[in-house]
Parts: C-alpha cells; sequence; structure tokens
C-alpha cells in the first residue's frame, strides 16, 4: 500500500493495549512501517475524550484543578494511555491534604479483573450526575485463536449501565469519535478512504456511519450469511451493515494492488 | 476449580465440568470477569441445550441508610450481553414464581390479593398475573411516582398501577379484625 502512495491507517476496538505496544506487535508479525501514530486504539481515543471533556479543548482545565480524577476499569495499557493524556487515575498519586480530587468518569474498558466491588465502586461514583460515563467499545465478545469467546466491555457496561441506571458514551466502533480523531492528525478524505474489517456491526457499520466504502474480510468475527441477512433485511438499519465489497482475506487485495 | 493462570487466555484452557447443563445467575458479590468467562464457554458448548436462568433482574438492592449496592440484574445483565442470548427470568415480576405457588396451594387468582412495596416488581407481577394489587408506601415508591404513571398514554406504564394503596400494611388489622 505505502508503495502505492496510500496511507495505512489502524483503528481498534481493543482497550487493552496502547498504541506503543500495539506498534510492536504490528512489529513482530512483519509490518514493516507501522508507527505508533499510525493506530489509533479505542484505548487512546478514549484518553483523548476524556481529556477533552475534563481538561478543555486547551489542554487545561479553566478551573486550574486539573479537571478531576477518572476512574478506570480496565488493565495497564489502558491506564497508561489514560495517564499519557495528562488526566489522573481514582486510587492513584500522591494523596492530598483535605478532600481529595472528585472523580469525573467513570471509564468502562476491557477488564479481565473485573468485579463486583469495582462495579459498586463505580456506581458510587456516578451517583454524581456530573460524573461522566464512558466506555471504550461496545463489543460483547472477542474470538480466541482457538475459536473460543472472551467477554467484551459490552458485558462490562451492560452491567454499569444497570447498576448506574446512566447510558455509556461509547467511543469506539462504529461511533464516529475515533475516525475524528484520525482526521484530526492525518485529514483523511473519506470519499477516498477505505474500510477494511472483520466485524459487520462495528468495522463496517463504522465505515458507513463516517462515509466510507467498505469491505468485509470472512477471517475474523463475521460471517457471509451474516452480511447477506443483513442484506435480505427489511430494515434500514441493517442496509447499514451492509459492507460495499467483501473479500476471504485482504491477501485477495495484494494482487490488485501491484497493479 | 481453580482456574490455571492469571489470564483469559489460560482460563479459556481450564477445564468443563461435562455435566454442565445450566448456568444460574444469582445475587454475587465476588462475580468476576474469571467467572464471566466461564458462563459464557459453558452457554457456547452447550449451545441452546445449556439453560441460561437468572433469578431476578433487580438494577440495585438498597441498604440501611439510603445508599445501594449493584442488583443481581447487572450480572444477568453481563452474561445476556457477552452470550448475546436472553436469560430465562424466575423472579417478580416473571409470573414464574406466582406459577409455583399457585399450583402448590391451588390459589385462585380472583381471590387473591398482592401486596408489595415495588411497582416494577411486586405490582406488575400481581397486574400480569390477574390478581387484585395492593402497594404499600413504606417502601422506595411515592405515591407521585404512581400518579405519573396512571396518568401516562402507555399500556406498559398502565401496569404498574395497583388498584388500591395503604401507607403501611398495618393499616389493614382494623379491618381483618372484624
Amino acid at each position: 500500500l505505502r508503495r502505492s502512495g496510500k496511507a495505512a491507517l489502524f483503528v481498534s476496538n481493543n482497550s487493552r493495549r496502547s498504541v506503543a505496544e500495539l506498534e510492536r506487535r504490528f512489529s513482530r508479525l512483519g509490518f514493516r512501517g507501522v508507527r505508533a501514530e499510525h493506530v489509533f486504539s479505542s484505548a487512546l481515543c478514549s484518553a483523548l475524550f476524556l481529556r477533552q471533556r475534563l481538561l478543555g479543548a486547551g489542554g487545561g482545565g479553566g478551573n486550574g484543578n486539573g479537571g478531576g480524577r477518572v476512574f478506570v476499569l480496565g488493565g495497564e495499557g489502558l491506564r497508561g494511555e489514560v495517564r499519557d493524556a495528562g488526566l489522573r487515575l481514582a486510587g492513584e498519586g500522591e494523596p492530598t491534604a483535605g478532600a481529595a480530587e472528585p472523580v469525573r468518569a467513570v471509564l468502562v474498558g476491557y477488564d479481565d479483573q473485573f468485579t463486583f466491588a469495582k462495579l459498586a465502586q463505580a456506581c458510587g461514583y456516578l451517583r454524581d450526575p456530573q460524573c461522566l460515563l464512558v466506555a471504550t467499545d461496545p463489543d460483547p465478545w472477542h474470538p480466541l485463536s482457538d475459536g473460543q469467546r472472551t467477554p467484551g466491555t459490552g458485558s462490562l457496561t451492560a452491567a454499569v449501565e444497570t447498576a448506574s441506571g446512566r447510558k455509556a458514551l461509547v467511543v469506539g466502533k462504529p461511533n464516529t469519535y475515533m475516525f475524528d480523531c484520525i482526521v484530526e492528525r492525518f485529514g483523511v478524505d473519506p470519499s477516498r478512504t477505505l474500510m477494511v474489517g472483520d466485524r459487520l456491526e462495528t468495522d463496517i457499520l463504522f465505515g458507513k456511519n463516517c462515509g466510507l466504502s467498505t469491505i468485509l474480510t470472512l477471517t475474523g468475527v463475521s460471517r457471509l450469511e451474516e452480511a447477506q441477512a443483513y442484506m435480505a433485511s427489511d430494515s434500514a438499519a441493517a442496509k447499514d451493515l451492509v459492507p460495499n465489497y467483501y473479500v476471504d482475506s485482504i491477501a485477495d487485495l495484494i494482487p490488485g494492488l501491484d497493479e | 476449580a481453580a482456574l490455571p493462570g492469571p489470564a483469559p487466555a489460560d482460563w479459556a484452557q481450564a477445564p468443563l465440568d461435562p455435566a454442565v447443563r445450566a448456568v444460574l445467575v444469582g445475587f454475587d458479590e465476588h462475580f468476576s470477569y474469571a467467572k464471566l468467562c466461564q458462563a459464557l464457554r459453558y452457554l457456547l458448548r452447550g449451545g441452546p441445550e445449556c439453560l441460561l436462568v437468572g433469578t431476578n433482574r433487580d438494577h440495585r438492592l438498597p441498604l440501611e441508610g439510603g445508599t445501594a449496592i449493584p442488583g443481581t440484574g447487572c450480572l444477568v445483565k453481563a452474561v445476556e450481553t457477552a452470550a448475546q442470548r436472553e436469560a430465562f427470568i424466575i423472579g417478580k415480576p416473571s409470573r414464574y414464581m406466582f406459577d409455583c405457588v399457585a399450583s402448590e396451594f391451588n390459589i385462585d387468582p380472583s381471590r387473591t390479593i398482592m401486596v408489595g412495596d415495588r411497582l416494577d416488581t411486586d405490582i406488575l407481577m400481581g397486574n400480569s398475573c390477574g390478581l387484585t394489587t395492593l402497594l404499600t408506601l413504606t417502601g422506595v415508591t411515592t405515591l407521585d411516582e404512581v400518579k405519573g404513571h396512571q396518568e401516562s398514554d402507555c399500556p406498559a406504564r398502565q401496569s404498574l398501577v395497583p388498584d388500591y394503596y395503604v401507607d403501611s400494611i398495618a393499616d389493614l388489622l382494623p379491618a381483618l379484625g372484624d
């Protein structure tokens, strides 16, 4: 792609890893030239979203107290992105004399250490209507290499929403915030951009929501029958999940690119 | 059985009990991602042959002093979302418990009154099962809430409206003593 002068950017709902870790993984998989700034993960974009909302567009809170803390349900990769965005995490940092800074946001990500106690703690913070509830992505489960599934952020978010009576703001695909982050950094033209993904409900719908053409690859989550079912459906919403094209694997595109 | 290793990839390798044919979600203050993982594995292995049952859908459990902790409904929703299927719910407002009681005690719905303090569980179940319903105001429900439902056009909200209300069930004692 790079040889043909086309930019390749990666947008992932994965909220486990920092973009630095993802850059290393790409490198290990043999993708030369993929830098951290080409990778947009829901962890990174959630941190950027929270920075915007809690610290303001200028990067510094008008109220001078740093914008408050964030209670993160997630692993070290996600926590690191939030810290790198200049935010403070609940439960970390120097104890202050007097009242601790209020928790201004609860961020739900992929958390394999999720417990009832953390759920209760999140609800405590969410009793304050000023406290935001944000989720990195809506994915209900993720495939494992042996064909099994592991629960996704979507299932944990459902628990927090039910307990708190609040709806989460979801950063990841199919919502378009991650595309806003991409445009801000790289200025892509939607009419000349192709979205490639393996999950109809996130990748393909994201492409549609952002005005991109879409290709479904059949190497992952979604099956051709599912795309066909959406195509045959009467509902207008279902049409948005139908990709413009599909391939068995993105390797199938390589001959076309060499022309 | 203890799960091998600290990560989900390890947990997905733990042997599953071949005899398991149902996942039952109840109130669990030790709920964890690891348990959610195992529940999902049993449900995927069994497909429709493995039951998914929830004891109830309560969002919150009120504690003395006015605070509340997350209810069983949250845990049921987590499992339902991961498994992309709906649980069979035993507790109110589902009619299952009424059916159990009615069959065991030969109850005639037309001669039965349901007394409760919550509209979305007690009163809704009573109304759905054809019982007369009585709301007591000693719990979380206010009369304003009831009036709101009564005045709404929505049929679902209308089914939350009790036939009668009292400030407390103690108010019934004089009548019962006759």
